[in-house]
């Protein structure tokens, strides 16, 4: 037991110095710097490419998500036990300083100061008690008093607040980093890509989320202005709330927020539009608007054909289509011919490439198939985030402004006089303290005691 | 008349103050720092003009793109030199301090900065635009000024080292005073501009406060060289030179945050 406190007692000792918050701030700086150097969560193969031999070191030691790295976060944790340590350690005479403050000062002391004087009254000591804490209330101070060998202690204080500045900004950052913590944790975020019209259910959560409307915005020289998506949420089959958004004004419902993030083409599955012409009569042709799996009955030539496969990125990858991406950069559709039940040929066509076709004939067929055009819906690009640390961080926010101003703007000074009786007259000893406005307490000290000389 | 010929005043009205504050610093006339002194001023009030006339033009914020923003960070530098200057008349910093404003000028009216006015992006028309950039760029501003008093300290305190120190010079307790001032005056500037209104507006843009983006890392990283330079400075004691070399860091990290990040590190801040 008794080691056990020996040990808790050094580990607090160590968690206390602002050494070791200065080491931390140096290496979390270093860690954040090479971050931002070291393109973050790549794949392996870029990693091998970019760094070769000691790529695989990096994605080992998580440098390629360095800042969601156990290390990483390990630090963070040692910062903000320091920051509680450091702070309730300093905290203790800092309270005392301000609640229970010490009245009993020596005259020596007060003359060892670098603001000070000492003089004597002609009036006395209770008079010139009375006009002295007149002076001092007059310029906002607030005063303690006691006594101590029949000579009066004053203590003369304001802007006290100031002293702990530095602990509400500590403050506020523990709340940051608990809020940071929280949202890791809790957080979650989701993309939402939808069409008007459309229904889909929210994950995680208990309703759905409908589209009702979209509309983008342009300026007259055609570039995006702004996107709105007139949102309802649906719960219980009922509907709860409709808002339209747009960027920077978002949608909120029970903790969880909509926002309005881009605009995109669902390529997934389109309308094809598929010309088909006889070329042995090229004025005998027909025009259909497939999608997936829909049928076109061509009567005049007794054919029958369907879309079956779409690719918005044709590529052949090892005689396999593949796509490339889900962009139209080269569109090709897979579709099939029949006449009376039977396939009589099938292939891929291509969009910009018509003379391209891969028809493979069961027999010689008179027909060419163009893929003339492509129609995707648009869809909203909704990105939906909850994340229950984020009121963490604004109140975290709060406490770190409020702690700057006060750390910086709210210097507390204070002034201790000690008052002797002198036969009739009072014997004046003061001497003023102030850590962050020397200066401009001198000039208000010179003022107040030339004031008060003057008093009667 | 209209923004780019304001532009180009101001320019060379901060070129005459310049000009004066170096004769000062040649003849040791206060006269001329003080001619210097009064036509900053003047520069500061055409700049103010200059800016007021783009945001009317331009119907946004005169700081989305960088022409614009550089603009401001010349006219905020101006704002806190002037500042500075009422408050502790020290003229010798003057001369250096205009340097770098019409370097950051310069730079603005270079053909590289795109300074047409383009319609805001979707992402961009919020007031926060107005919050978070003008109180960062008004930060940073006073770590250039923080900039140039330890720079400034530095050689004053090699010169008294050595006995070299000229007469009239300023002392290099003052540069280490006033450096720290500027610092206190930027620091809770920059972390309420740079950092908890970035937060708040990357959470209403983005749907999240934070996601480690190279400029918001950056703008985090500058904020711990400054917390570095007071905690050492409050809590251990440490003044002059190594004070000096820390706000040196930061000013320079503030500037890497600023022009770095956009043309070597991709990320979300892609557009400004």
């Amino acid at each position: 037991m008794k080691s056990f406190i020996r040990f808790l007692s050094s580990v607090i000792r160590f968690l206390s110095s602002v050494k070791l918050a200065i080491v931390l701030i140096i290496i979390i700086t270093i860690a954040s710097v090479i971050g931002t150097l070291i393109p973050q969560l790549r794949s392996a193969e870029e990693y091998l490419a970019r760094y070769g031999q000691i790529s695989e070191l990096l994605m080992q030691l998580e440098i390629t998500d360095l800042y969601h790295s156990w290390w990483f976060k390990a630090l963070l944790i040692l910062f903000s036990l320091n920051i509680v340590i450091c702070t309730l350690t300093r905290l203790s005479p800092k309270l005392r300083r301000a609640f229970k403050p010490n009245l009993e000062f020596e005259t020596q002391t007060l003359l060892a100061a670098k603001i000070q004087e000492r003089f004597s009254k002609n009036l006395n000591l209770e008079k010139s008690k009375r006009e002295l804490k007149k002076e001092l209330r007059s310029a906002h101070y607030r005063i303690k008093e006691t006594e101590k060998d029949g000579a009066v202690h004053l203590l003369a204080r304001k802007k006290i607040l100031g002293i702990f500045g530095s602990d509400i900004v500590h403050l506020g950052l523990l709340i940051i980093l608990i809020g940071g913590i929280i949202s890791s944790f809790s957080g979650f975020r989701t993309n939402i890509n939808i069409s008007e019209g459309e229904i889909v259910q929210v994950l995680n959560t208990e309703f759905k989320l409908q589209l009702d409307k979209f509309e983008t915005e342009y300026y007259p020289d055609g570039r995006v202005k702004d996107w709105k998506s007139t949102l309802t949420i649906i719960e219980d089959e009922t509907p709860r709330l409709t808002k339209t958004i747009e960027v920077n004004h978002p949608l909120t419902y029970k903790g969880h927020v909509f926002y309005q993030s881009d605009v995109g083409w669902n390529w997934r599955n389109p309308i094809l539009e598929i010309r088909a012409t006889k070329t042995s009569d090229p004025t005998s042709f027909t025009k259909a608007f497939l999608r997936l799996g829909e049928k076109e009955i061509w009567e005049e030539e007794n054919l029958e054909f369907t879309a079956l496969q779409f690719l918005p990125d044709f590529i052949i990858d090892g005689n396999q289509p593949m796509t490339r991406s889900l962009d139209p950069n080269n569109p090709a559709v897979f579709i099939e011919v029949y006449r009376n039940e039977e396939k009589i040929s099938s292939g891929w066509i291509f969009a910009k490439f018509p003379d391209f076709s891969q028809m493979h004939s069961e027999e010689e067929a008179d027909y060419k198939f163009e893929f003339k055009d492509i129609q995707a819906a648009q869809y909203s690009g909704i990105q939906m985030s909850k994340d229950p640390g984020v009121n963490f961080i604004w109140v975290g926010c709060g406490f770190l402004m409020i702690g700057l101003f006060l750390a910086f703007y709210w210097p507390t000074r204070d002034i201790r006089f000690i008052l002797k009786d002198t036969v009739g007259k009072t014997e004046i000893i003061s001497a003023g303290r102030s850590a962050k406005s020397k200066l401009a307490l001198e000039s208000e000290f010179t003022r107040i005691m030339t004031s008060f000389r003057r008093s009667q | 008349m209209n923004e780019s010929t304001l532009f180009l005043i101001t320019f060379i009205v901060y070129i005459i103050a310049a000009f004066f504050y170096f004769s000062f610093l040649l003849s040791k006339k206060e006269s001329s720092a003080k001619t210097g002194l009064s036509v900053v001023t003047v520069g500061f009030f055409v700049h103010t003009l200059a800016l007021i006339w783009r945001t009317i033009e331009s119907g946004h914020a005169p700081f989305t793109n960088m022409y614009e923003s550089l603009s401001f960070l010349a006219w905020s530098g101006a704002l806190a030199y002037i500042i500075i200057e009422y408050k502790y008349k020290i003229r010798k910093v003057g001369p250096y301090l205009m340097l770098i404003i019409i370097g950051i000028m310069a730079l603005a009216s270079s053909p590289l900065m795109p300074d047409e006015a383009t319609p805001l992006m979707p992402a961009l028309q919020s007031y926060w635009l107005w919050l978070h950039v003008s109180v960062t760029l008004l930060g940073e501003a006073f770590f250039a000024v923080a900039f140039v008093t330890s720079i400034m300290y530095l050689v004053a305190d090699s010169r008294e080292k050595k006995g070299i120190a000229k007469e009239g010079a300023i002392s290099s307790e003052k540069l280490d005073s006033i450096s720290y001032r500027c610092v206190a005056v930027g620091f809770p500037l920059f972390t309420l501009g740079g950092l908890v209104f970035g937060m708040v507006w990357a959470y209403k843009a983005w749907g999240t406060y934070w996601s480690w983006d190279p400029k918001e890392t950056w703008s985090l990283i500058t904020w711990f060289v400054f917390a570095l330079y007071l905690h050492t400075r409050i809590v251990m004691g440490w003044k002059g030179r190594r004070s000096a070399l820390i706000a040196i860091i930061g000013f320079l990290a503030a500037m890497f945050t600023y022009f770095g990040v956009n043309y070597l590190l991709a990320g979300l801040h892609s557009y400004a």
